[in-house]
């Protein structure tokens, strides 16, 4: 078979050809010093009809000038132009892992008046950085928990998580007796008394690894691991790939389809750059060791609302904390260990 | 020639070696647990302090083989302490003055171990209400009943002190405060109960039918 009548598509790895004519099918000169385009030129060099290149350049005309005459103009209020001003530098802003403290504090204070300016109320944003001496930890008794539930409700609450999807970080599994932990047949979303005869119960989140997965596939570094463990994210950055959905083995991911909503008067106000602010549609989410909270000092509010106790929360550094002596004493053990993705969140019995 | 091939090879090796583990700080361990180990070694203190988040709880220091942490002030939460405001005679005499009329502690009921172990004379001294008592009759002070449970509950009582049983209150941070036994425990009724979780979650279940 010749190769022009091939009836299917083949990669050509690694093939150098040695016939005269190439690829494209272009016999006369030489395709060889055509070199493939980078982003600028694959959206500059196109070929296109003047009617259709005059309608890009109106459109791009015509939200620019939108967003300068709101900006600039005499007629509309001071606040809608500070409005325009604080989307436009909020656009314009840069990863937050690079940003300095300056710059940190100054799209704190435009989020803060921004949600003044569409709300009228005031919350308080943090841009608090990592505590020296500190790696966080979890620890989770499946002895202890009866499954109430209580401390899912909690993390909705605290971490202003959308009340329309019922999105929450936390699953409490219930496991029958005597198979194990099988996840397969667990259930997730029970509704009768608890604890059920011959069930014990296992929370899971994100497990905030050492080693995360989900921060290898980030395309634009929008979520790392913080100096103290806590895997977070800039809800800024994230363009929505859910690669790190797809990453996490864990299921500790959460992605925003909608816009979330939380009423007004429900809203934390206490918030966090890196964790319980407001979110947009097409952001992840998860679990943020209840950032806004604990880099204050304060336990994570699913800590804070266990009625069990079979939560701990603690630094892993310390070494007269209640996690350490838990992982020195108690016979240990984290979920699929052999991925190697070293979560800081062990489960223990008693 | 061969000069040319020891040299790559050489170079290869040395690439190799500079790319394994420990080249950059992210990958300085090969596991959490060593990195605990190594960082901790350093560990001096923190400057963040729970101590404002539990600025409205009355505290009592609890130290025991070389735990030293605070739990609550029991004391000032039973309702009708001092006992002995009621309790001026011993048990049997207010009993012999009372005959026909309802008992003071009537909505009580022991549901802990069976009554061939414990009734109320176990933990409770008929001749100083005021204070309980040990298994050898050595008087316990309310605000560390702990000391009461831990004659049987031993185990639990090792875990609590480590931390590994029980609830902080306030933050991970030091100063250490720990719910006591009887926080979250009634001590005449220990065992949890029975409930239905606070939360049904409806997107989930339509989702998966």
């Amino acid at each position: 078979m010749s190769e022009t009548n091939k009836k299917w598509y083949s990669l050509n790895l690694n093939q150098s050809k040695k016939s005269d004519s190439c690829g494209c099918g272009n016999n006369e000169g030489s395709c060889s010093e055509e070199k493939p385009k980078d982003g600028f030129d694959q959206i500059m060099d196109v070929s296109m009809s003047r009617r259709s290149a005059f309608k890009k350049i109106t459109a791009g005309l015509v939200i620019g000038a939108g967003a300068v005459s709101t900006a600039c103009s005499v007629v509309s209020g001071d606040e809608s132009k500070e409005k325009s001003g604080i989307e436009w530098d909020e656009y314009f802003k840069g990863n937050y892992k690079l940003m300095t403290d300056e710059d940190k504090n100054k799209t704190v204070d435009r989020l803060t008046r921004s949600y003044e300016l569409r709300t009228g109320k005031n919350l308080s944003m943090s841009s608090k950085d990592a505590e020296e001496d500190v790696l966080f930890g979890y620890a989770f008794n499946i002895s202890k928990c009866q499954g109430y539930m209580d401390c899912v409700n909690a993390c909705v609450e605290e971490n202003n998580q959308d009340r329309s999807t019922e999105m929450q970080y936390i699953r409490i599994h219930e496991m029958e007796d005597g198979k194990g932990f099988n996840f397969e047949e667990s259930d997730d979303n029970y509704y009768h008394e608890v604890p059920a005869e011959n069930h014990f119960y296992m929370g899971t989140q994100c497990f905030h690894c050492d080693n995360p997965p989900c921060v290898e596939v980030c395309p634009v570094q929008a979520t790392w691991k913080e100096k103290d463990g806590i895997v977070v994210i800039d809800y800024d950055w994230c363009i929505g790939c859910r690669y790190c959905m797809a990453a996490c083995p864990y299921d500790g991911r959460r992605f925003n389809w909608k816009t979330p909503e939380v009423p007004e008067q429900e809203v934390n106000k206490k918030q966090h750059y890196l964790g319980n602010r407001l979110r947009k549609k097409g952001v992840m989410e998860k679990c943020t060791f209840c950032i806004q909270r604990t880099r204050e000092g304060q336990n994570p509010a699913c800590v804070e609302a266990c009625p069990t106790g079979s939560r701990t929360f603690g630094n892993l550094l310390d070494p007269k904390s209640n996690i350490r002596w838990i992982l020195e004493n108690k016979k240990v053990f984290r979920l699929k260990e052999d991925l190697g993705t070293e979560p800081k969140f062990w489960y223990y019995m008693d | 020639m061969t000069t040319k091939l020891v040299v790559k090879t050489i170079t290869i090796v040395i690439c190799l070696f500079a790319m394994s583990c420990k080249h950059s700080d992210e990958h300085k361990y090969h596991t959490v647990i060593d990195k605990i180990e190594a960082e901790s070694l350093n560990y001096d203190a923190v400057t963040v302090s729970s101590e404002t988040f539990n600025e409205t709880i009355n505290t009592v220091k609890v130290s025991e083989d070389g735990y030293e942490f605070l739990i609550p002030e029991r004391k000032s939460q039973i309702a009708s302490y001092n006992c002995t405001e009621c309790h001026t005679q011993p048990i049997e005499k207010l009993k012999q003055d009372q005959v026909g009329e309802k008992a003071a502690h009537w909505n009580i009921k022991i549901e802990h171990a069976g009554l061939e172990t414990m009734n109320c004379a176990t933990c409770h001294t008929s001749n100083n209400m005021d204070e309980l008592h040990s298994l050898t009759n050595s008087p316990i002070d309310f605000n560390l009943s702990y000391k009461l449970c831990s004659q049987c509950h031993q185990q639990e009582f090792k875990d609590w002190k480590g931390g590994a049983h029980g609830k902080q209150l306030g933050g991970w941070a030091p100063p250490r405060l720990s719910n006591t036994c009887v926080n979250c425990h009634n001590p005449h009724k220990p065992a949890f109960e029975k409930r239905w979780p606070v939360r049904f979650n409806t997107t989930v279940e339509q989702e998966r039918k």
